[in-house]
């Protein structure tokens, strides 16, 4: 049954390599092939890796700008009130000079504001790029899957920045379904990428460190109120602590993919464990499933 | 002091577990290490080896604006001056005629304090994590914990590494093994910068060479070498023989290959409980013990 309306949902985790791009490109194939047209954003901006595993034909590209601040030396009176304004000590003086930090400046703009003498103007710096390119037909149905990759530029630091752009060009596109594949961790990468999704998919390892860093996410998601519920990744079949943990806390157990030697096969290769492993399409349309009665949408 | 940073660009490779066990093996010869988790986010290495707090000190650094609902007339004002989307009219905006802070979204820069023409915003100084200093068996350690969704992740690292470079100076400790976060951003950047040697940890998937090599990337810019350790190296002998083709072409040194060992898989977890009595001597261990010895030689100082 294709989505009534339109559903997002981030698949996280706060420890890396759990399997989020495994859960997040999967289930993408498999809300694809039930009729709803997927939109699949690629939000690990440092390590973007989706596109290699769904492979989207002559992707567009463009670039991730944002706005840095310039001073004009010649109008410049030295006043120091644009040093003053900006919050991320991105300004200073130095040998008679206004020096802007490009690393350390948040472009919001501030200085310019208070600039009285208007020797500060914004020019755009580019801090990443934006690919997007569609499957259908084939592997993805006929709904298809649009995949979207935010990628920073390497030395750059707009994380965040390059994440809210790829999620722009998602939410122009209005498919019904948004998956939204985050980054690792808790940081402001990882709100970028969670925020305002309707349900959160936290993709965890039944180990101390997986829980540990679960807990964490846990706590993330619950601040954002954002649904949540949990894919047991590399799961051995015996009772963890991750599953004592979320009887504890009530959180849902949306998914178990054993710990099989043939899934990270298929997952290095490059190949789609949906179709590669006698048991995927199994897991991740139960999955699917989970995520939509987890988003309420029965009701 | 030599500082050896243990990398990846994609998570979940296995850097915390070379990074417990070098420390233990080397600790086993007598040396004394210092380590730093820069991984802020999902600090991992403390439970690896078993480390026991012994001061944590707050983090702050941000602030976040605070609109006084008695003041503010609802005028927009403050939205209109935001870049992040952080401001809007509060739920019941038709009765209350005021405006909210989304502190998710705001990013602490104060140019609504400036906008607001009654002076209803104030910014609020934020505790955005804190820092720790353990003990570990192998030496001192110290690791950072980032309150949720704070952006100052690159700025906790940089003071993890500050706070445990003082440490070894007044132990005189000359060698401190660095967990580094996953990414290439602004944490991945702070653990890395003023390092001798990144050792880049990858797994032979498409997404692990893809990563390694953004890190390679990354550590060139900064003018560091790159050893590279390929673990699970006989998961796909396909993408294990790219690889290494992938750093010899790049001229990179391969200091390890460690087949996937299911003893050594579940090492970090025995060694977190405190199980591991003796080393699951095998293929894996082997191999393990080569990349340490690869490491234990080399000689580097940063000062």
């Amino acid at each position: 049954m294709p989505l009534i309306g339109r559903l997002t949902v981030a698949v996280a985790s706060g420890k890396g390599g759990t399997g989020k791009t495994l859960v997040a490109t999967n289930l993408a194939v498999a809300a694809a092939r039930s009729g709803s047209p997927v939109a699949l954003v690629d939000c690990d901006a440092d390590a973007p890796n989706d596109a290699l595993f769904l492979a989207p034909e002559a992707p567009q590209v463009s670039a991730v700008d944002v706005p840095l601040p310039v001073v004009d030396e010649g109008a410049c009176t030295l006043c120091g009130a644009c040093r003053a304004q900006c919050a991320y000590g991105a300004i200073r003086i130095l040998g008679g000079k206004v020096m802007v930090f490009p690393e350390m400046c948040h472009n919001c703009g501030a200085c310019v504001k208070v600039c009285r003498p208007g020797a500060l103007r914004e020019e755009p710096r580019r801090v990443g790029e934006v690919e997007w390119g569609r499957v259908s037909g084939g592997f993805a149905g006929p709904a298809g899957i649009d995949v979207i990759t935010g990628r920073l530029d390497i030395g750059e630091v707009k994380t965040p920045t390059v994440i809210r752009a790829a999620r722009k060009r998602a939410e122009v596109l209005g498919r019904s379904l948004t998956v939204l594949d985050s980054p690792p961790g808790v940081a402001c990468a990882a709100v970028a990428a969670m925020r305002g999704a309707d349900v959160l998919v936290l993709v965890t390892e039944p180990t101390p460190f997986g829980l540990h860093d679960l807990e964490l996410a846990v706590d993330l998601g619950r601040e954002m109120d954002i649904p949540l519920g949990i894919v047991v990744n590399r799961d051995t079949g015996a009772s963890s602590e991750v599953d004592t943990y979320a009887a504890r806390e009530g959180i849902p157990v949306l998914a178990r993919i054993p710990f099989d030697r043939r899934v990270a096969e298929v997952y290095a290769s490059g190949g789609l464990v949906i179709d590669e492993h006698p048991d995927g399409a199994h897991w991740f349309d139960e999955l699917w499933g989970a995520v939509r009665a987890l988003a309420g949408e029965e009701a | 002091m030599q500082r050896i940073v243990f990398a990846s660009g994609k998570g979940g490779t296995g850097k915390t577990t070379l990074t417990a066990l070098t420390a233990r093996l080397l600790a086993d010869t007598g040396e004394r290490l210092a380590l730093a988790d820069c991984d802020v986010e999902a600090a991992n290495l403390p439970i690896a080896l078993r480390a026991e707090v012994v001061s944590s000190e707050p983090f702050t650094g941000g602030s976040k604006a605070v609109i006084d609902a008695g003041a503010c007339r609802g005028c927009g004002a403050c939205a209109s001056a935001c870049r992040f989307d952080a401001l809007g009219p509060s739920e019941g905006y038709y009765r209350t005629r005021t405006y909210e802070v989304d502190p998710w979204a705001c990013e602490g820069c104060a140019a609504c304090v400036s906008a607001c023409p009654y002076g209803a915003i104030t910014m609020v100084e934020s505790q955005a994590g804190e820092v720790m200093a353990a003990e570990s068996g192998p030496g001192p350690m110290v690791f950072g914990r980032l309150a949720p969704g704070e952006d100052l992740s690159g700025k906790l690292v940089t003071e993890v590494r500050r706070r445990a470079d003082g440490i070894a100076g007044e132990r005189g400790i000359e060698r401190m093994l660095i967990d580094g976060p996953p990414g290439v951003g602004c944490p991945a950047i702070a653990a890395i910068t003023g390092t001798d040697l990144v050792v880049g940890v990858t797994e032979p998937t498409l997404s692990g060479e893809h990563d390694l090599m953004r890190l390679v990337t990354l550590a060139r810019r900064f003018k560091i070498s790159v050893a590279v350790v390929l673990n699970k190296a006989d998961l796909s002998e396909r993408g294990a023989q790219r690889l290494r083709e992938r750093i010899a072409s790049e001229g990179l040194e391969l200091i390890g290959e460690i087949p996937y060992d299911p003893a050594v898989a579940v090492m970090p977890e025995r060694l977190a409980r405190g199980e591991l009595t003796a080393y699951p001597e095998g293929p894996g261990m082997d191999a393990i013990r080569g990349v340490v010895a690869s490491l234990a030689g080399r000689r580097g100082v940063t000062g």
